[in-house]
């Protein structure tokens, strides 16, 4: 019993860093119809920049919002430079970009970090703390706590500000919200500086667990994809519950299900995209697409 | 003679290779209804398209005296023009009140907005029955009044209504032309309307343009238009 309460809290730990990275990817498919296949590694990109903050010294929660609002800023320029020019080319060309954009961020994080693996101070003791006779880890109860806290500011922008209300309206109608004088481009670019700071979260939550190197998140945008897929890709709220029902099968199935171990959890994450593809396309909150033809 | 709110003067434009507009020039007077007529295809939704700057197009446009070449529509409609497009433009993924505060959205005099929405609510009470229900529940009527509600939060100085009778029942337009009028007189919101119905646009309206083919083909005052059978035979159909 005390195990398998381990197992859910860290479950659920890995569950919110996939929440994050996933609720990235549902921002910008919301408002581009397009899954962004470098928001793991501009994530990754990010860690980096918190990583040399704090070890020049600053702060580790100064380091951690500044880190969030050079992503932030990051993200809208790289809206304005790279996916501007191509916003209304077919998806296929986006997506092709978003790759190559992966490709760049991952080689210069490479050529400018280099690609031996550093650990990454957490500023989580390591102890454990007692819950109903149970020990979980504060580190990972810590780890929700953080995503929590993101995801319930970016609930609260998205539902309850107006700058929040146009932000959707622009990713569901842009035409329409055109009309209503609501700044429908600048708002996509909104949308990837904020994907890219709820991304950065991920990368800065998981880097202490794993160790931060050019190619950290590659494993953890499957995940994501899974997290977000099993969601319905359009819905923030699926892809928080998505995020952690994956963190939670993940973990249970690699401590329970003797054949998959810890070398077969990826697998899983894969089992689940395809499962949920199959059998419910659209999604636990997913609605069911609807197109005039 | 005071010179008109809006102003198109030999508008041409078209989507691609295909020109729609032949030299489109009409007026819309300060405070006044004025019609756009004709049969599907003859440029209407163009028009107003071209207005709030959804085509490219040449010639001028001018709006209270302003040229409105080169300038974005999410500009436009800031200088005071709500346009209601084709199809009513609802967000449907958005609640009833969702789409009234976009409306809204932009304004900074928060009491007027207030009473904006008291009056809205008195027009059409439906609305605020559904307010916090998503904009997709309404029916095709009540999605017409959500419309033009919201077009009424943006405070404009002229609104453009294209076809806000289409696909509803006749009692229902009725109401919704009766409030339009009455928008128009008791906030002094000029009005464009493009019609289908000829017959309720030029009892409504007090100036009306036929369009054919890109052109207009007929103008004048409704009345008069009312009254000329060839008129209304040939280019009106009733």
């Amino acid at each position: 019993m005390q195990e398998l309460i381990q197992q859910v809290v860290s479950g659920l730990a890995s569950g919110a860093i996939f929440a994050s990275l996933a609720l990235a990817l549902v921002l910008i498919y919301n408002a581009m119809g397009l899954v962004n296949f470098a928001q793991g590694e501009m994530a990754m990109f990010a860690t980096f920049i918190a990583f040399t903050l704090i070890i020049h010294g600053l702060n580790y929660w100064i380091a951690f919002p500044l880190t969030l609002g050079i992503a932030f800023v990051a993200g809208v320029v790289i809206e304005r430079v790279v996916i501007r020019p191509v916003e209304r080319a077919p998806v296929l060309t986006l997506v092709i970009v978003t790759l190559g954009l992966a490709t760049l961020v991952n080689g210069a994080a490479g050529f400018l970090f280099g690609y031996v693996p550093r650990s990454f101070p957490s500023p989580f003791s390591v102890q454990t703390i007692n819950i109903l006779g149970a020990f979980a880890s504060f580190q990972d109860l810590s780890v929700i706590a953080v995503c929590g806290i993101v995801l319930i500011a970016i609930y609260l922008l998205l539902q309850r500000t107006t700058i929040g209300l146009t932000l959707r309206a622009a990713a569901h109608h842009p035409e329409p919200s055109r009309l209503l004088g609501v700044r429908v481009s600048w708002m996509l670019a909104l949308g990837w500086g904020l994907a890219s700071a709820v991304g950065a979260v991920s990368g800065i939550m998981v880097a202490p667990i794993l160790l931060l190197e050019p190619n950290m998140m590659q494993t953890i945008i499957i995940y994501a994809f899974a997290a977000a897929v099993l969601g319905g890709i359009e819905s923030p709220l699926g892809a928080v519950v998505g995020g952690l029902i994956v963190g939670l099968t993940v973990n249970l199935a690699g401590a329970y299900v003797p054949f998959v171990g810890g070398d077969l959890e990826l697998a899983v994450a894969l089992a689940i995209i395809v499962g949920v593809l199959v059998i419910k396309p659209n999604g636990l909150f997913g609605r069911a697409a609807v197109r005039n033809v | 003679m005071p010179s008109a709110l809006l102003e198109l003067e030999n508008v041409h434009c078209g989507y691609g290779q295909t020109s729609v507009l032949h030299g489109v020039t009409l007026s819309v007077p300060e405070g006044s209804i004025v019609s756009l007529l004709g049969a599907n295809g003859a440029g209407k939704t163009t028009t107003l398209r071209a207005i709030t700057g959804g085509v490219h197009w040449l010639g001028d446009i001018r709006f209270a005296g302003r040229s409105l070449r080169g300038r974005h529509t999410e500009d436009i409609v800031g200088e005071g023009i709500a346009h209601v497009p084709e199809g009513r433009g609802i967000l449907t993924e958005l609640t009833v009140d969702e789409n009234l505060r976009l409306g809204a959205h932009k304004r900074k005099d928060r009491d007027a907005v207030r009473k904006d929405y008291d009056r809205v609510f008195e027009y059409f009470p439906v609305l605020k029955e559904r307010r916090w229900l998503s904009a997709s529940t309404l029916s095709g009527g009540e999605q017409q009044m959500l419309a033009v509600a919201r077009a009424l939060l943006m405070k404009p100085r002229l609104m453009l209504l294209d076809e806000p009778s289409l696909g509803l029942a006749p009692l229902v337009v009725r109401s919704i032309f009766e409030i339009i009028r009455t928008i128009n007189q008791t906030d002094h919101v000029a009005v464009l309307l493009v019609e289908q119905n000829a017959r309720l646009a030029l009892e409504l309206s007090t100036e009306a343009y036929v369009l054919e083919v890109g052109r207009v083909a007929v103008s004048g005052k409704s009345a008069e238009l009312q009254g000329q059978e060839s008129v209304r035979r040939s280019y009106l159909g009733y």
